[in-house]
């Protein structure tokens, strides 16, 4: 049985951890082996974070066929206004995989930073404290919880991306602080109506008011600002222009987190309140939400096509990949909620790899598509790892995007939406155009200079730990889907008639 | 043997590794370990072909858990027709690595090459050894970023372009079979495609209908049959010689096994008969026209490797021809025996006697280009004299493709027309195709007679060939390696053997049912 404890550890741990990070970076600042003490410090941190995790997800799973169990802090459901969380098996599966892809991302940011330049303490703080928000907002159990926990997260999002502070970071941040002010007085006013309207702010009970509402004018009205505030959260096309700026002006170790993580949980907000909350029998939002999902992977792939700056065309698969979500999530059924669940974690280690990546390959100078000229002889690893993740983003087997593209599509054919799909699989082409164009320069044009490039060895661990995961998943899906198929189970006791697997 | 299909996927899988580190220490090494290992497929495969003949379904079946969420298992089936183009594609792969060995000497990264090689028979015998619709999708793409590595690295000019358009191409046909594969899951609940080929028959025949031209059109795509033909002479002539014959032996003809298998085996029985008859005429219309178009081309094409690559478009026509002549009656439902349709027999054997053929056609050619360092036909000419082997080989390969007796294309030929003169008394449509293709069948000796007689006969167009070498060491002979040799001699034996003894291929492909 899970207790309110079992929820709070995880969150506390990373809190403490970020916090202690200050006075532990002063401690071995000296060191002569600040490197080595730096990783073993977070590898001390991931190993407690993951256990907190692990004792959450067996509590959970200890009872037989485990339901949503919601958990208020004063120990009851009843209280409306207490801050309450909620835990089921797709939170336990965020957290699972925000403590693990965080792990990974910041051994490869030890390496990263601290091969350029100073390791700031402050940075590694703003990174475990902004992955302890994001434990929040995924075990939060109402809307007022969630937004604490968000915002904080994406408030340390900020952050990261301005640690370079040159003009062009600070443009770029400034441009996201704005949107995401702008964005959370949306939702701050949409959640205000959804009180007014029902009196409560618990998920469940929300869910369950809002079915029974008599008149929906009000509902409409929250429903298009608490949307809109999240659909710039998570970078939908037509709100999606801060996110090629921020995420090309963040250092290569923030744009992998954010695009690994803080994307992630936009995603999981919007299954949460959609398929939870505003559920499609109250409010018919499946076609509002299918064009834009078609929009996004149509802007954000013609975009990708035409960027010279490698890590602006990441940034723009990132856009792309916000629409193969929405396309997931559109489709209301369980196969699309298994693909969405799966398809942005392999989303999200992809892009992570991909920034990586092409972190290291921009530490050397190479930035456009013309400096990578032949650069897959001279850096024959990093460029194979990223032309693994422009494998798996394509879709093509054996890795993890192919089962995660198969899954969406099939889920939109499922919801007939047909024309989604067939919209999906063309976008999916173009897609691979731009991908193998990157591998046809890499491998296919001769570099201009002959200089040879030293590669670091120790950063490629962490890069090649997400690639060979992406390999793993592709090949045995069934590790994470079995994972994630409780969830069915439980989203049929909230939309009652929804098409099983 | 229980694992044996297992094992036909698992050792090249786990090889790659070994093969690539094997590279490191020696090229060749590593050459003949590839070999090795289509050897040992053929082997495990063999052992399938007693429970195939013997047993009353006519199949061999294992199946393993993979992803139980979306209710789809690894299940590896071999029956006649899927074990019989398995062995061809294994046959190619170990002349592939032979021949290899010279052809590829002294290029560079040639660990990679073969491990890429060997994760190329990964993908490409996974597709004719699955019945399961995602497994077969896996490896169906599977094939394509080996080859994409192979033709773009080690090709001619220009060659990472090629790659790219080979590579689009074909990956936007397969995003429609995606398409088509998921449709069939959520029609059906299965993946697998004889259950699906079942459960098919209740679905909304709207639905149907679309998934077998999704599929039918992605498949197509890999065909290189008119109108997407466009990627095939390009990465066909600018690929290194082995891939060449991979990709016109096997590969393209995997599209061919597929809208066998899926398009007319799974979705064809639910479509009913008058969409099933206008389906199979609008095929054998392309049938026709990719004959003729390959078949003009390959006349006045002067570079060696476009003029083979343009005759594989016209034999990709025959075999779409073929596959049009299915039995109309299937899409109502009536199970197709094999053993009763003779056109769709021939076509099953003009798969393997093409791919057996048009390998040897290409690998000779690769053979003549490596010697030579030319590969304008106009150029050559006498080179009979010179490497008599290759020479031989080539024009049995080339008599072969014409349809000349007795070799291999000729007794496949045969059997499609007599299959398409018995449909002609059911449905008079195909009267005028089957004249069109016999037309075809003279013009496809035609060019190859021309091949031939320029590159290996008359006299030396070219006398910088003679200077040079005379310059040199008064080296008369330009003969290939022994390597190559012993590659062409198993490829000359397999064609006269499936020539003059197609039995062995008939009696496999005649226990299948089709629907």
């Amino acid at each position: 049985m899970v207790e309110i404890i079992d929820v709070i550890l995880p969150i506390f741990t990373l809190v403490i951890a970020a916090l202690l990070t200050i006075p532990v970076f002063r401690l071995i600042r000296k060191s002569n082996y600040k490197t080595t003490l730096t990783l073993s410090w977070f590898i001390a941190v991931f190993a407690i974070a993951g256990a907190t995790v692990a004792n959450l997800a067996l509590n959970y799973y200890s009872t037989p066929s485990p339901g949503i169990v919601s958990l208020g802090l004063s120990g009851t459901n009843s209280s409306i206004f207490s801050s309450a969380f909620l835990v089921d098996a797709i939170s336990i599966y965020m957290a699972i995989i925000i403590v693990a892809i965080s792990a990974v991302v910041l051994i490869y940011t030890v390496f990263a930073v601290g091969s350029n330049d100073r390791p700031s303490e402050r940075y590694f703080a703003i990174m475990l404290m902004t992955t302890a928000c994001l434990l929040g907002a995924v075990l939060a159990g109402d809307l007022l919880t969630l937004f604490i926990f968000w915002e904080a997260a994406t408030a340390g999002a900020a952050f990261l991306m301005l640690y370079k502070k040159n003009a062009f970071s600070i443009n770029a941040t400034l441009k996201y602080l704005i949107m995401i002010i702008i964005a959370s007085a949306f939702v701050v006013l949409g959640m205000s109506l959804v009180y007014g309207l029902t009196g409560t702010l618990n998920y469940l009970a929300v869910g369950q008011d809002l079915t029974t509402l008599s008149n929906s004018h009000l509902l409409i009205i929250a429903f298009i600002f608490i949307a809109a505030g999240y659909a710039i959260e998570a970078a939908i096309v037509p709100f999606h222009f801060w996110l090629p700026d921020a995420y090309t002006a963040a250092p290569a170790p923030s744009a992998a987190f954010l695009s690994a993580l803080v994307d992630q949980g936009s995603y999981y907000i919007l299954i949460r309140v959609l398929l939870y909350i505003l559920l499609p029998s109250t409010l018919n939002w499946t076609i509002m939400l299918a064009v834009m999902a078609a929009l996004t992977m149509i802007v954000g792939n013609l975009f990708a096509l035409i960027q010279n700056d490698v890590k602006r065309l990441v940034a723009y698969i990132c856009v792309a990949d916000v629409g193969y979500n929405l396309v997931a999530i559109s489709s209301v059924t369980s196969l699309g909620l298994i693909g969405n669940l799966y398809f942005f974690l392999i989303g999200g280690i992809t892009t992570a790899l991909a920034f990586m990546a092409v972190g290291i390959i921009n530490s050397h100078g190479f930035k456009s598509l013309d400096d990578l000229s032949g650069l897959g002889k001279k850096m024959p690893l990093v460029c194979l790892a990223l032309v693994m993740a422009g494998l798996s983003f394509a879709g093509v087997p054996p890795f993890g995007g192919f089962i995660g593209k198969y899954l969406v599509f099939t889920a939109a054919i499922e919801a007939n939406l047909s024309w989604l799909a067939v919209i999906g699989v063309l976008t999916s082409v173009l897609q691979t155009a731009y991908l193998f164009r990157l591998i046809y320069v890499m491998y296919g044009k001769k570099s201009k200079d002959g200089t040879a490039v030293k590669e670091s060895k120790r950063i490629l661990i962490p890069i090649f730990i997400l690639a060979g995961s992406l390999i793993i998943l592709g090949l045995f899906p069934s590790i994470v889907l079995n994972l994630i198929h409780p969830v069915v189970h439980q989203l049929q006791s909230i939309i009652p008639n929804l098409p099983i697997v | 043997m229980t694992f044996a299909l297992l094992a036909v996927f698992a050792i090249p899988t786990l090889s790659i590794p070994l093969v690539y580190f094997t590279g490191k220490k020696s090229p060749k090494v590593a050459a003949i370990f590839v070999a090795l290992i289509a050897l040992v497929n053929i082997a495990l495969l063999l052992t399938t072909v007693p429970t195939i003949l013997n047993s009353s379904t006519h199949q061999y079946t294992e199946s393993y858990t993979w992803i139980s969420v979306i209710k789809t298992s690894f299940t590896l089936f071999a029956d006649g027709i899927s074990v019989s183009i398995a062995l061809v594609s294994l046959a190619l792969i170990l002349v592939a690595a032979l021949f290899s060995i010279t052809y590829m000497a002294g290029k560079k990264h040639l660990p990679v090459y073969y491990a890429l090689l060997c994760m190329l028979s990964v993908g490409l015998v996974g597709v004719f050894i699955t019945s399961n619709l995602l497994l077969f999708y896996f490896c169906w793409e599977l094939m394509l970023v080996p080859a994409y590595f192979i033709i773009g690295e080690w090709g001619y000019r220009d060659s990472y372009k090629q790659a790219f358009k080979f590579f689009i191409y074909t990956h936007a046909g397969a995003v429609f079979v995606l398409l088509g594969i998921g449709a069939t899951y959520i029609a059906t609940g299965t993946t697998d495609m004889f259950q699906a080929q079942a459960a098919l028959m209740t679905a909304s025949s709207t639905l149907v209908k679309w998934i077998l031209i999704a599929l039918t059109a992605g498949f197509a795509v890999k065909m290189a049959v008119i109108p997407v033909h466009m990627w095939l002479p390009d990465a066909h002539s600018e690929a290194p010689a082995p891939m060449s014959a991979l990709l016109s032996g096997v590969i393209i003809s995997a599209g061919a096994y597929a809208i066998l298998r899926l398009s007319l085996g799974m979705v064809f029985p639910a479509v009913g008969i008058t969409f099933g008859t206008n389906f199979l005429h609008a095929l054998s219309i392309v049938g026709v026209l990719s004959a003729f178009f390959g078949s003009l081309i390959a006349l006045v094409s002067t570079d060696i490797k476009r003029l083979i690559a343009y005759s594989s478009i016209a034999h990709m026509g025959y075999i779409m021809f073929g596959l049009s002549l299915f039995p109309a009656n299937a899409a109502a439902g009536t199970v197709v025996l094999l053993a009763s349709s003779l056109a769709i027999t021939g076509t099953v054997l003009h798969i393997i006697s093409h791919a057996l053929s048009k390998g040897l056609l290409f690998l000779t050619a690769g053979g003549v280009m490596h010697q030579t360092e030319k590969r304008d036909i106009r150029k050559m000419g006498g080179l009979a004299s010179k490497m008599p082997f290759t020479a031989v080989s080539s024009t049995i390969a080339a008599l072969s493709i014409g349809g000349a007796p007795p070799f291999a294309c000729f007794i496949s030929e045969f059997l499609i027309f007599v299959g398409a003169f018995q449909i002609i008394h059911v449905d008079s449509f195909y009267i005028i195709p089957t004249a069109l293709m016999l037309i075809a069948t003279v013009l496809s000796l035609a060019y190859m007679l021309r091949f031939t007689s320029n590159v290996f006969l008359g006299q030396p167009k070219d006398e910088e060939i003679e200077v040079s070498k005379e310059g040199k060491e008064e080296k008369k002979t330009l003969e290939v390696s022994n390597y190559m040799k012993l590659s062409f001699a198993i490829l000359v034996v397999l064609i006269i053997l499936v020539g003059i003894y197609p039995t062995f291929f008939l009696n496999l492909i005649q226990t299948v049912r089709i629907g």
